[in-house]
């Protein structure tokens, strides 16, 4: 009876416990979000974003980092996609079952490394021994090499989540690996792998650190004319407008630039759900 | 038991095991070039591994082992002294349905043709008609001549089990493995199913994986019993239905679970 009494009370403890936690949660992200939004939206109009700055940013709009910040997002999902689906295919269909394990620890542990290295990484062999320098291009490959896990984490998954029914009708039919992975294995994976790309775009438009090393300059600098040229960001610009604080039109600008950024990442995540809810392989 | 001479597959010696675990120990038997041929035997019994070791499909899955001799139509389909044996050219000839008709999701038109595009076995311009023949042989072309570029995964199982079929004999196998392809099937669509195995063990070696010990009476030349491990008992199937045996036999046919 007191030992029933006793579950009955901590069950109700536990419950209260991860109902606080889930209210704080929800809240600073929520207020995060809120802030944003109730600060950043008079600023947000058709001239701030279809403008150039002026006056270091204090002044104009943010056409160019928009534009910048796609261009450098874009351009790593190009050169990041076939290799993140070559990775996950030769995991998938190729790699004995250990090496597997292997490999995902490595991409699991790659994952995880702060930014900021791989930033001084590609400033060190991109910029200086390839010679790149802080350009465009540099900006694109660090970036690329950066989503990569995610983007591998998220087609392998993909791929693996395909009935091995599906696969054995391919096999049963007389394909060869090459053939399956063309007819059966893409196809039937290609929610995910748009998915994984999107996620990984979404990671790559929030990132600061790896491309201040790499590919933007904080002013002076509208659209590259050439992919060795540097780029301007929106991420840049908010770190440079920030520290201008003290002009109120400046502080008007960091908050429209900063909901202007978080739309864009909510736009990727958003696509990645929608296209994850609208072509999931009927299993 | 039956001799060798006109046989499609010999198996001589063969073990079957997943890592340490053996599936079927010292299996020797073959199977005749016309004709249905079955195998029963309890759940777990390895049906279904030894029918998929005939196509090599169990390659796929992690830790099996096959020792021992499997012969296709003379030809060993695990060892080759003279090189590496072309698996995928050896499953064009052993077509394969499924228990569950496992169609891709596309249209009815596309999943017909789905192995020939792929495997370039025929030009374009024949697709059309190979579409027809084989939709008409297995009695499915009057139900989709008209909603050829429908979705697959609109027909009924029965009508989806028959195009299975369909996608599998378009690509003209020389032997059939059936696995347990009328499991789900209501009774009409196991008739229209069952009228196809037969004609088809007319003119090919159909090896018909079956729970139904009546399907297997209505079906086969030959029957093949697995227990325990090992071929208990195989051959004809009206000696085996009628007087078998091995006592283990007896007691499966009589409706005793082994």
């Amino acid at each position: 009876m007191i030992a029933a009494r006793r579950r009955t009370v901590m069950g109700t403890l536990l419950h209260i416990f991860v109902g606080v936690m889930t209210i704080v949660s929800v809240t600073l992200l929520v207020s995060i979000v809120a802030m944003m939004v109730a600060k950043g939206a008079t600023a947000l109009t058709w001239e701030f974003v279809s403008q150039p700055s002026k006056s270091f940013g204090a002044e104009g709009g943010i056409r160019s980092q928009i534009l910048g910040t796609l261009l450098l997002t874009l351009g790593a999902g190009f050169v990041s996609l076939p290799l993140a689906l070559g990775t996950a295919l030769y995991q998938t269909e190729y790699l004995a079952q250990r090496l597997k394990a292997v490999s995902m620890r490595f991409i699991y542990a790659l994952n995880g490394v702060p930014t900021i290295l791989f930033g001084l990484f590609g400033y060190m062999v991109f910029g200086i021994y390839l010679g790149l320098g802080v350009s465009w291009l540099s900006g694109v490959l660090i970036l690329a090499m950066m989503i990569l896990p995610t983007m591998i984490v998220s087609i392998r998954e993909a791929i693996e989540a395909i009935p091995a029914r599906y696969r054995e009708a391919g096999l049963a039919l007389g394909m060869t690996q090459a053939q399956l992975i063309r007819a059966v294995i893409v196809p039937q994976s290609l929610a995910g792998i748009i998915t994984g790309m999107l996620l990984g775009l979404a990671r790559a438009t929030g990132e600061t650190a790896a491309i201040m090393f790499t590919a933007t300059t904080f002013s002076g600098v509208d659209l590259p004319q050439a992919i060795n040229e540097p780029v301007t960001t929106l991420q840049t610009h908010i770190l440079l407008l920030s520290q201008e604080a003290i002009h109120s039109s400046a502080t008007d600008a960091v908050w429209g630039a900063a909901l202007m950024l978080m739309v864009l990442v909510f736009c990727f995540s958003l696509g990645a759900f929608v296209v994850r809810s609208r072509l999931r392989f009927a299993a | 038991m039956k001799n060798s001479t006109d046989a499609a597959f010999i198996l001589k010696d063969v073990n079957l095991s997943f890592g340490s675990v053996p599936i079927l120990s010292n299996v020797n038997l073959s199977i005749q070039e016309r004709g249905v041929t079955s195998i029963i035997g309890p759940s777990g019994s390895g049906k279904t591994t030894l029918l998929r070791t005939l196509n090599r499909l169990n390659d796929a899955l992690p830790s099996f082992q096959c020792t021992g001799s499997v012969l296709f139509r003379g030809q060993s389909i695990y060892t080759n002294g003279t090189g590496p044996i072309d698996v995928p050219r050896l499953r064009q000839h052993i077509g394969m349905v499924m228990q569950k008709p496992c169609l891709f999701p596309t249209t009815i038109y596309k999943n017909v043709v789905f192995g020939l595009k792929r495997l370039q076995l025929k030009p374009r311009s024949d697709f059309s008609s190979i579409v027809e023949e084989t939709l008409q042989a297995v009695s499915l072309w009057d139900e989709v001549k008209d909603r050829l570029h429908r979705p697959a995964n609109d027909l009924s199982q029965g009508q989806q089990q028959r195009l299975a079929f369909a996608r599998a004999l378009a690509c003209e196998p020389t032997a059939l493995l059936l696995d347990e392809p009328t499991a789900s099937l209501d009774p009409q669509s196991t008739q229209a199913i069952e009228t196809l195995i037969q004609e088809l063990g007319t003119r090919m070696p159909v090896i018909l994986v079956t729970h139904r010990l009546e399907q297997a009476k209505r079906l086969s030349e030959t029957v093949i019993f697995l227990s325990e491990g090992c071929v208990c008992e195989w051959g004809g199937v009206d000696d085996m239905f009628a007087c078998p045996s091995e006592e283990k036999t007896q007691q499966y046919l009589a409706g005793h679970t082994l």
